[in-house]
């Protein structure tokens, strides 16, 4: 599916002496099986922003559309199965007797049948490579390993659009990496999924497009080469490394990921 | 036990571990087996590893929180186990997550929390905080409620209850691994300000804070596999992989491309190296 | 701005600067020794004494009036009750079952204005005591009572890690309920065993977590030197002042006065 915000206002407690304009008319679009990665801090209105693409927040002013249809007239329960949301820290929801129990919620309240709900629990886990912890009760395991079973209570529900609000906070170097794999793998069964992420250097390892977002505004959005050569300053450190060299940058191509940035500087150094 | 322990015993800012065994409760294995290392005054040691290799454990052996099975433990003179509370005074500890750190309505009370058990005297009190508060770049927050503060600031706020206390030796679980980039780089400038002559423990993931470290422990599996430099843990790339450890993405492209890894520099500062090299490169052809 | 404990008004008053002890003091005396008042001057004179405090308190009077809005309904009932059950003093007013008499209006009308003076004077303390001084201010006038092993210090403690977390709490219960609304729980459907159970995603993940927090904050606590209230000072000292010592006087005059008129 298409998704896309058109134009989106949000202003918490209007009208009070401390309302806040979290955002001030973003618009962007996901479009169907790509990665799209929303780079933003704290203060950006990223948290606020994601809340929109499956209406927890409906937005002051500005059209959240479906499809070219206004999400507002899907029921709520279709929306939220379709654009499924994953918040950060998202262990902190974790509430069942076994994983297995808490991976079902999802699923169940669609209405499955107990075969269905069964085969899609089983199918997250694997995907989410904590098959392993099925009977296990979620609150005896690691930080790493809720993290996966919180990711797999909601890919259960085989959402068209996955948005992880950063997932990778608080997870070591090589869960990290693990992540990543696990968005690659999405992308390729036609998942759109949506990074959002303070990381630059995570983002741009697997993103098809990049939207900065500052202070509530979009600040830059296109493919990840053509925002960060044109704005070096939402780039990472790797890609700054490559824009610093001027002219010399131009026979390095403009790469993005790391693997292509350090195959294109060693080819530059060799001559 | 050879002199050179002996000597460090005595020392307020230093740390001596022997043979150290621990296995939290109902536990196969030991999260902690035979660990022997010594830290002198002064120095600023990380300690690395994959998660569940002991790095939070050997931490809370030293301060006392964890009691430990077997072995010595020496800190800032003393054994933790036998005075717990002489230890916390000389001791810091800064918790990975900023939230549960803090432990006052107010960002003032909280930076005094420390004082008030160590029976401080209140005149004292007002004048320690105020300049603990200062130290950490938060003048002016002393009446924030700790809800309305980001990560970055919380996590500088906990430092301030710390610094009050004038510690010898500063213990650090993985202060940012729950904060963003931004919040990093405030924790981690305000710990090089305020690091004096002060001793440091500090473990973390993110293997760009300890380039400038004088040692790095790397603890897997429980037990200490390597107490290298920075130079040698960056260069190795076994001891990397074996331990899931990974260097900051410059530093990797640096290594990469034959330059120094250790080196803190910028992106510019690489463009310049790889400029030289291409130069050099051409002018030798 | 915090409005968890919506009650607490910051703005500039001689009441607000007052020290809480006396202020608790106050209120308890006004309490018990309103109940000693007894005529029509009496209770118009403590009346007319708490109309000035809430004045002199510059809290807006509506605010006021919605901290008695709970309590009205009770008033009513009670005032009601004493109007149409008591058979005090001769008849007013008869129909049918129903008696009115006078006894009874005066006990009703007298025990409805106590109990909105007791809740406004309620109001008004933790309308100018910050919850932080309250709970310093009680631990210091409970800690007498440590010599009878009462924990006061601990309570205290407990009532300063209270403030410090419901704030935080509140918005963790905020950020699962809408974790869970996105993995399409439904919180509004249902009839009232439905909604109740549609609670437990919420609650045992908050309690699970509080219980978390509190092993954290342990840790934390231990490892800054905490051990209970032995030795320890204190950074926020409460200084009893002559104006504290005359609020008190002030108070026990008036009541003492009314109880007498």
């Amino acid at each position: 599916m298409r998704l896309e915000l058109r134009d989106i206002r949000h202003i918490y407690s209007p009208g009070a002496p401390f309302e806040i304009e979290a955002l001030r008319g973003v618009s962007l679009a996901v479009e169907p099986g790509e990665v799209l990665g929303i780079l933003g801090g704290t203060g950006s209105g990223k948290s606020t922003l994601v809340q929109h693409m499956n209406l927890l927040l409906e937005p002051t002013s500005g059209d959240v559309l479906v499809d070219g249809a206004d999400a507002a007239t899907l029921k709520k329960s279709e929306l939220r199965r379709r654009v499924g949301l994953v918040f950060q820290f998202p262990e902190a929801a974790l509430f069942a007797p076994t994983v297995a129990e808490d991976v079902a919620f999802a699923p169940r309240r669609l209405g499955l049948d107990e075969d269905e709900v069964e085969r899609r629990v089983t199918e997250s886990l694997k995907l989410l490579g904590a098959e392993h912890l099925k009977d296990r009760s979620p609150f005896a395991l690691s930080g790493g390993e809720q993290r996966r079973v919180a990711i797999a209570g909601v890919l259960a529900m085989g959402p068209e659009v996955l948005v992880l609000d950063e997932p990778a906070s608080g997870l070591d170097p090589a869960a990290r990496e693990d992540l990543l794999r696990l968005i690659r793998t999405l992308h390729n069964t036609g998942t759109s999924v949506v990074l959002v992420s303070h990381d630059t250097d995570e983002v741009a390892e697997v993103a098809d497009r990049i939207c900065v977002l500052e202070k509530g505004e979009v600040r830059a959005i296109g493919s990840p080469s053509e925002v960060f050569y044109t704005n070096p300053e939402f780039a990472p450190a790797t890609v700054q490394a490559v824009a610093a060299l001027g002219e010399a940058a131009w026979n390095a191509g403009r790469p993005v990921r790391f693997d292509e940035t350090l195959r294109a500087l060693a080819q530059l150094m060799e001559g | 036990m050879s002199g050179s322990v002996l000597r460090t015993l005595a020392d307020p800012g230093s740390i001596s571990c022997e043979s150290l065994t621990y296995s939290y409760p109902g536990a196969v294995e030991p999260a902690l087996s035979g660990v022997t290392f010594e830290v002198r005054a002064g120095e600023y040691v990380g300690v690395v590893g994959p998660n569940g290799g002991g790095k939070s454990t050997l931490l809370r052996l030293l301060n006392g929180l964890l009691v430990a099975d077997s072995g010595i433990v020496r800190i800032a003179g003393r054994d933790p186990t036998a005075e717990p509370f002489e230890v916390r005074r000389r001791v810091g500890m800064l918790f990975q997550n900023p939230e549960n750190g803090l432990v006052a309505p107010f960002v003032e009370d909280d930076v005094a929390f420390g004082m008030e058990n160590l029976g401080v005297p209140h005149e004292e009190m007002h004048v320690r905080v105020r300049e603990a508060i200062r130290a950490v770049g938060l003048s002016g927050y002393e009446r924030r409620e700790p809800h309305t503060l980001s990560g970055g600031e919380k996590q500088r706020v906990a430092l301030a209850g710390l610094l009050a206390l004038e510690p010898e030796i500063l213990l650090l679980d993985e202060p940012t691994s729950m904060l963003d980039a931004a919040g990093r780089r405030d924790v981690m400038d305000r710990m090089r300000g305020v690091r004096g002559e002060k001793t440091i423990l500090h473990v973390t993931h993110h293997l760009g804070e300890l380039l400038d470290a004088d040692r790095v422990l790397v603890l897997n599996g429980g037990k200490l596999v390597a107490d290298v430099s920075p130079e040698r843990l960056v260069l190795d790339a076994d001891l990397l992989t074996g331990n899931r450890l990974v260097l900051p993405p410059l530093s990797r492209l640096a290594t990469g491309l034959g330059l120094a890894a250790t080196k803190q520099r910028t992106p510019e500062e690489l463009a310049q190296e790889i400029r030289e090299s291409i130069r050099k490169r051409t002018a030798a052809r | 701005m915090n409005r968890s404990f919506g009650q607490f008004y910051p703005v500039a008053s001689a009441l607000h600067t007052l020290d809480p002890r006396a202020k608790i003091l106050a209120t308890a005396l006004l309490v018990l020794g309103l109940f000693l008042v007894d005529s029509v001057a009496g209770l118009a004179l403590v009346a007319a004494t708490v109309m000035a405090l809430v004045a002199a308190s510059h809290v807006p009077p509506v605010t006021f009036l919605r901290t008695l809005r709970p309590v009205a309904f009770i008033v009513v009932l009670t005032v009601l009750f004493q109007i149409l059950f008591s058979r005090e003093g001769e008849t007013l007013f008869a129909w049918g079952i129903l008696e009115v008499h006078a006894g009874g209006l005066r006990l009703g009308l007298f025990l409805g204005i106590r109990i909105l003076l007791l809740v406004s004077a309620a109001a008004l303390l933790t309308a100018t005591t910050a919850p932080l001084a309250l709970s310093d201010g009680l631990e210091d006038l409970l800690s007498p009572l440590k010599k009878l092993r009462f924990p006061a210090h601990e309570v205290a403690m407990m009532m300063s890690i209270a403030l410090r977390f419901i704030p935080t709490l509140q918005e963790e219960t905020q950020k699962i309920t809408k974790a869970q609304a996105a993995r399409g729980a439904d919180f509004s459907e249902g009839g009232p065993l439905s909604r109740v159970r549609a609670t437990i995603p919420i609650l045992i993940p908050l309690t699970v977590g509080a219980f978390r927090r509190a092993d954290d904050l342990a840790e934390a606590m231990e490892s800054r030197g905490y051990r209970g209230g032995e030795g320890r000072t204190r950074y926020r000292e409460l200084r009893f002042r002559p104006r504290d010592a005359i609020a008190l006087a002030v108070t026990a005059l008036v009541l003492a006065g009314a109880a007498l008129l």
